[in-house]
């Protein structure tokens, strides 16, 4: 059974169809890319499986379970977790509160539990200055806090939606190998969306690519981009 | 401010608050009475605002109370003590039920439809003449709490203080203020965390209007009767409002500091100049709204030091 899948799933905004009929599914361990041009609809399908948005049509099967019309916030209960491609950190609570609000609410924890494991947790990423305003982190801190936010709910499938955007090379080895040992130790399934093409090659283990709503090939990353369809999104892209 | 020192301030306040009628005559006891009574439906107000929910429903929540508590003695013989728990209560009630329908809505939605709902509960009484007494209001001709002795009125008072002191720490030190502030912050990234916004909203929004028809009931009782005109003044709804502002929003401190600052103030302005007070009073408030959008608690802590962030 497929950790996570979704059936012909489509979400139309007024005439636009950001999201077009897409099938597919993931499983336990796999680190998947999602790739696409701009506007092709990743964001948007990760808001629908995460909850954020409700679907025009189609379904979503989270072990086993349809979840198409469950609430976002039992979603993250349930162990699905993702990062936002606009950064949206909790302005009035510290670093380590941040951190400390999906073990409170998902996981059902205590303060005092919470903190723990936010610390931990943070410790792991190699946060540090646990108590400073999030107005006081770097870039890189803020995408380390992101993760640390979405680990926090203790998540069986997560999606990173272009956490390595604004970050240098070095930052971005940083990242990849954090996200590879997360992935690793906890078993998780991991949807990543990025577009620079190195970051897809080195951490994913099989690649879907959506353009304009629709996904047109899915495979390893070293067959798709030689698929002449992707080529042709890509470099025939509106937007891109 | 060092810790220690503000705990033992707040110490040595709190014993001469409750002190005060050892030594205080019946005017200042009363000041001290009204300063008090602002000063819970302050905290009130700014407990449901740590949510981002800005609430002009105070005087409606607390008019409700006010009714549920002399209509509970005058029409089902309730014990004095009794309709203000029952008071209590009822508006918990009233905001549960409405809460269902006002809480999907946010920013100037909520806040309008709160200000509506003031005015329907003054409406519906003006209109149930037998039941309510209309727009002359009723009168408790027994009954009335501790037969009207101004020092058990004034602790009486503070007991609802205390109770709302108690709930805004309450606010601060569990999971609620994480609930709250991620709402309050950004309801999206809130959701993803396992948040239940509604839940948490609901919780806000009936204890906070609980505690103000508490006090409506310690108001009512306090006075022995009570008009809509009286009970639903947008006098209940503003001043607090301003007092929280000033003293500095988001915490339990800075509407205890605005409620003393703005009560004692408008108390002597009131003697100086009748009704000027109300003028001068608007400008401290458009001032304070202006320049210290942070309120006093601005200049108790230093300004933040905030290193730029690269942008994404
Ligand atoms: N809430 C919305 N209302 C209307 N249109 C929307 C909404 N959200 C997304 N869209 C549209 O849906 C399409 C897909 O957007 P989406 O953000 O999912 O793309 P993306 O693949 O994540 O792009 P990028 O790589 O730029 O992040 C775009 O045309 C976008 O304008
Ligand atoms: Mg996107």
């Amino acid at each position: 059974m497929s950790k996570l899948k979704t059936e012909n799933l489509t979400r139309r905004f007024l005439g636009l169809v950001a999201v077009n009929n897409v099938s597919f599914s993931m499983e336990e361990g796999e680190i998947l890319g999602i790739i696409g041009p701009n506007g092709a609809g990743k964001t948007t399908f990760i808001n629908l499986i995460s909850g954020i948005i409700m679907p025009s049509e189609g379904l979503i099967e989270y072990k086993g379970q349809d979840i198409t019309y469950i609430p976002a916030h039992e979603r993250a209960r349930m162990g699905i977790a993702r990062t936002y491609q606009l950064i949206h950190p909790l302005e009035n609570l510290t670093l380590i509160e941040n951190v400390m609000v999906g073990s409170i609410f998902a996981k059902g924890n205590g303060l005092k539990e919470a903190r723990r494991r936010a610390e931990a947790l943070c410790q792991e990423l190699g946060l540090t200055g646990l108590d400073r305003d999030t107005s006081r982190l770097t870039i890189l801190e803020i995408k380390k806090m992101e993760i640390a936010r979405a680990l926090a709910n203790e998540p069986e499938v997560l999606f990173l939606d272009e956490v390595m955007a604004g970050l240098n090379a070095d930052e971005t080895k940083d990242i990849i190998a954090m996200v590879q040992k997360i992935a690793q130790e906890r078993h998780l399934a991991v949807g990543v969306v990025e577009h620079v093409m190195g970051v897809i090659r080195e951490l994913t283990h099989r690649v879907i690519v959506l353009e304009a709503g629709e996904l047109i090939a899915e495979g390893k990353y070293e067959d798709v981009s030689k698929n002449p369809r992707v080529i042709e999104a890509y470099l025939g892209g509106g937007a891109a | 401010m060092n810790r220690n020192v503000s705990r033992i301030f707040a110490a040595l306040f709190g014993i001469l608050a409750i002190a005060l009628p050892l030594f205080a005559g019946d005017y200042p006891l009363q000041v001290a009475r009204n300063i008090m009574l602002y000063m819970a439906l302050a905290i009130t107000w700014d407990m449901l605002l740590r949510s981002g929910q800005i609430s002009f429903g105070i005087a409606g929540l607390f008019g409700v109370g006010a009714y549920a508590a002399i209509l509970g003695v005058i029409r089902a013989g309730m014990p004095a003590w009794f309709s203000i728990i029952f008071a209590a209560i009822f508006s918990g009630v009233v905001a549960f039920a409405i809460g269902f329908l006002i809480l999907r809505l946010r920013a100037m939605y909520f806040s309008i439809v709160t200000l509506a709902l003031g005015e329907i509960f003054r409406i519906i009484i003006h209109n149930l003449h037998d039941f309510t007494g209309g727009p002359e209001g009723v009168v408790m001709q027994q009954g009335v709490i501790f037969g009207g002795s101004a020092g058990k009125l004034y602790w009486l008072t503070l007991a609802g203080l205390a109770v709302a002191i108690a709930a805004s720490y309450w606010f601060e030190k569990s999971k609620i203020h994480f609930a709250l502030t991620a709402i309050r912050n950004n309801e999206i990234s809130a959701k993803s965390s396992g948040v239940n916004i509604f839940r948490w909203l609901l919780l806000a929004f009936v204890v906070t209007s609980a505690i103000q028809g508490l006090l409506g009931g310690i108001f009512v009782q306090s006075y022995g009767f009570a008009t809509p005109d009286t009970v639903f003044s947008a006098d209940f709804t503003l001043l607090p409002l301003a007092m929280a502002l000033l003293g500095g929003v988001y915490s339990t401190r800075g509407p205890i500091f605005g409620a003393i600052l703005l009560g004692l103030v408008s108390e002597w302005l009131k003697l100086k100049i009748p009704y000027g007070h109300l003028v001068v009073y608007g400008i401290i408030i458009i001032i304070v709204i202006l320049f210290m959008p942070q309120g006093l608690k601005q200049l108790v802590r230093q300004p933040a030091n905030k290193t730029d962030r690269r942008s994404a």
